[in-house]
């Protein structure tokens, strides 16, 4: 027999009377902390200073491991040993693996650094493991801190009103975090989400404008004083284009009930098996990407593919975004590997506002190849709906950028 | 509002002149090195005084002296009748946002004081490993010290709660 | 056999899962952590069963693409054991999730999780007596420091299809004796 709605809640209050005794609710100090992170008065300096901890604790952990041991590692023993080993200097496989080198004054010269050689051996492992592994150690692990405290709901109702204004509401908080160590389990997270409208809005937004870890974690290695700007302009853009999307996208976009869980104190094994599991994961996705990627891109640059592209997008580059030409190669490389591309592009010369741009253009580019099977797991349409706004988007805010830089007279 | 219904005679609730004077004090002078450091972060200029430094880059001052600047506001607006739950944790919070900021400095000071830095050895020789921990200290960590007093009253307040608790 | 972990989100289903399987289910403090099911086994009295972490879900009635999952993992298994996680300091709510599933003839286990929570908003719940009227067992727990996980395992062969029309009559037995102890208390 099954009861109706009604009869269901009657039964429910009828039982709950014999069994629950309510005693006197006494605030704990616990719950008035709680309170106090959830009140925007209040909440939203506490957001402001826990992202502080969370930015400064990443940069001083990356920095500790990237640029206090690995570059010297990677750059002092690793390469010149591999490039004496490395049988078939300036051969094709030698270019490809270890270090496709330099014309200087007419003559071949061997790269100095990790960053210029391009090798799948060099620049490949040391972006996987000399960069990418420290930043996404310390992301995933503040995060499950967070996480398992039970912080993640108050952000989500402190910045659902922000939200709504883009057709989602304070729960895309999580899906955008998530995606901020990297993508894959950002598109996954969508499906909290109730309507398709919204599920698109954020799969798309996820795709185009939150930088993975890998990428957070190369700029953050090269760029550094230019990280807050690059990021200024990609939550600017997530929250015009979602704008848009709202508008734009026919579909509902439902109001959102949270249950705001107490805070915990957080259980340590926990954390260690949560942080090595998704440090894991993404290791076994990304690593086998960035030396595939690696070897790729070395292919094209080998056979002359990504000259031809990028002489024949050049036009496109200079004239619409405003960046240098030497930068097209990396833009085209982007397609494959965006981290890679951001340590090419940080050893050309150029302005400072050309950096942020073409670093943006980066970022907003083409998700990376396990983020796009990712999406289209969750269905055909949607990816190719996310690819068309994709490409829009990166020629209108691409040039936005360049237009801004004009009107503040930088670029 | 809930706060209100807190009995004003439950010995959790009773707090000592002494503690009301203590975070009001400590919430001008925090909110006053908030200021300190939004200003010289915002004319770029050094200041530095005694053990004193106040950061001047757009992060760790600008930044990080409005989240001392909040921390001060808490502390102000939490320490007029303290007894009442809502406002101990409005102290509270002051607390932890300086515990975040002295924390985040101080990790940044270990991890940098490791490393024996691009042109020297792997790891950095004893004296630099101490040198890196020696004032001037940024405001944040001047005031972790006077901070922490309110862990004693937390304690406090907590073994109240559960004594208020067991007699109700 | 199979056993289904089902609840509300964010009430710890995945701890469960976790403890009973040995299992490394990500598992936070905010509700929709788990998206997908995952599948483990355990051992009950020597016997390897099944046992899935679905995704939380508020009713049979799904409103996302995650209840969307959990709906339809409860329907399409044949042979089921239900382990009903509720936050006891929410229980109502739970209960209604839990006389869904006890409608449509599935053998439940309620396991009246995060006792600790409810203790201190100071909420008291009779399960002695709640096991008595819903006619299944009934185990409070703390599944992060494994407090009742126990008794939960050995209490699952007990779990049983009851019928709505009995849970009724137990409410409203005890309701009718309450008021008569009431009424005789007042003459």
């Amino acid at each position: 027999m099954k009861l109706g709605v009604e009869e269901r809640w009657d039964l429910i209050d009828r039982i709950s009377k014999e069994t629950v005794t309510f005693g006197v609710y006494r605030h704990t100090l616990k719950d008035a902390i709680g309170e106090l992170t959830i009140k925007p008065m209040t909440g939203i300096p506490v957001a402001i200073a826990i992202l502080y901890g969370f930015w400064s604790v990443f940069g001083s952990f990356a920095g500790f491991f990237t640029d206090g041991f690995f570059v010297r590692l990677f750059d002092a023993y690793w390469l010149p040993w591999l490039q004496a080993v490395f049988p078939g200097e300036g051969g094709w496989l030698y270019a490809i693996m270890v270090d496709a080198g330099g014309i200087e004054s007419g003559e071949f010269v061997l790269s100095s650094n990790c960053l210029e050689s391009f090798g799948v051996l060099t620049s490949g492992l040391f972006v996987a493991i000399g960069v990418v592994l420290p930043a996404i150690l310390i992301f995933y692990l503040m995060l499950a801190i967070l996480e398992d405290i039970g912080y993640m709901p108050r952000l989500a109702v402190l910045i659902d009103t922000m939200l709504h204004k883009i057709g989602l509401h304070g729960y895309a908080i999580v899906p955008t975090i998530l995606s901020l160590g990297c993508n894959v389990p950002g598109v996954t997270a969508t499906r909290i989400l109730e309507t398709k409208k919204q599920r698109f809005i954020m799969m798309t937004l996820l795709a185009i404008f939150i930088p993975c870890g890998a990428q957070i974690g190369i700029m953050q290695d090269v760029v550094p004083d230019l990280m807050g700007w690059i990021l200024l302009y990609l939550i600017i853009g997530y929250f015009i284009f979602g704008y848009i999307l709202n508008k734009v996208i026919p579909g509902r976009a439902p109001e959102f009930l949270i249950d705001v869980p107490p805070y915990r104190r957080p259980m340590l094994s926990n954390i260690g098996k949560k942080v090595l599991g998704r440090v894991k994961g993404f290791f076994m996705v990304a690593l086998p990407f960035v030396m595939l990627g690696c070897a790729i891109v070395g292919v094209f640059y080998q056979l002359g593919v990504i000259r031809f592209l990028g002489d024949l997008l050049a036009p496109i580059f200079v004239g619409w975004f405003g960046v240098p030409a030497e930068t097209a190669g990396p833009l085209v490389a982007a397609f494959l590997r965006k981290d890679l591309a951001v340590a090419q592009l940080s050893v050309i010369e150029m302005t400072k506002y050309q950096m942020i741009t073409a670093v943006v253009l980066v970022s907003i580019y083409f998700p990376c190849v396990a983020t796009f099977v990712m999406m289209l797991k969750e269905g055909l349409k949607e990816l190719i709906g996310a690819l068309a706004v994709l490409a829009v988007t990166v020629f209108l805010y691409g040039g936005l950028i360049h237009l801004i830089g004009k009107l503040l007279g930088v670029a | 509002m809930a706060g209100q219904s807190t009995s004003p005679t439950s010995p959790a609730s009773q707090t000592s002149a002494v503690a009301v004077i203590y975070f009001a004090i400590l919430g001008i002078a925090t909110t006053a090195f908030g200021l300190a450091d939004l200003m010289v972060t915002a004319s770029g200029s050094e200041f530095a005084y005694g053990i004193l430094e106040i950061p001047n880059d757009i992060f760790r001052g600008g930044w990080g002296g409005l989240v001392v600047f909040f921390a001060g506001l808490l502390y102000l607006s939490g320490a007029r009748n303290m007894g009442d739950i809502h406002q101990f944790a409005k102290v509270a919070m002051g607390s932890i946002l300086i515990w975040i900021i002295a924390g985040c400095d101080i990790f940044a000071m270990i991890t940098e004081s490791i490393p024996g830095g691009e042109e020297g050895p792997w790891f950095n020789t004893l004296t630099g490993f101490i040198e890196a921990y020696a004032p001037p200290y940024a405001p944040a960590v001047l005031l972790l010290p006077f901070s922490l007093v309110v862990i004693y009253y937390v304690r406090k307040r907590v073994s109240g709660e559960t004594r208020g608790g067991t007699s109700s | 056999m199979k056993i289904l972990l089902m609840g509300h989100p964010n009430v710890g289903k995945s701890v469960f899962f976790n403890r009973l399987t040995g299992a490394n289910v990500t598992e936070s403090n905010y509700p929709g952590t788990t998206v997908d099911y995952t599948k483990g086994w355990m051992k009950i009295e020597g016997e390897d069963v099944e046992l899935t972490d679905v995704p939380g879900t508020f009713s049979l009635d799904p409103k996302d693409r995650a209840e969307e999952v959990a709906v339809a993992m409860l329907h399409e298994s044949k042979d089921v054991k239900v382990i009903s996680v509720i936050d006891a300091s929410k229980i109502e709510r739970g209960l209604y999730l839990a006389l869904e599933i006890i409608e449509e003839g599935y053998p439940l286990v309620i396991a009246l999780n995060m006792r600790d929570v409810a203790e201190d908003k100071n909420i008291l719940i009779d399960a002695e007596n709640l096991e008595r009227i819903l006619g299944i067992p009934v185990v409070s727990t703390v599944a992060i420091s494994g407090e009742g996980i126990k008794e939960l395992v050995s209490r699952l062969k007990d779990a049983k299809p009851v019928k709505v029309d009995d849970i009724i009559a137990n409410a409203a037995k005890t309701t009718i004796t309450a008021d008569a102890a009431g009424a005789g208390g007042a003459t």
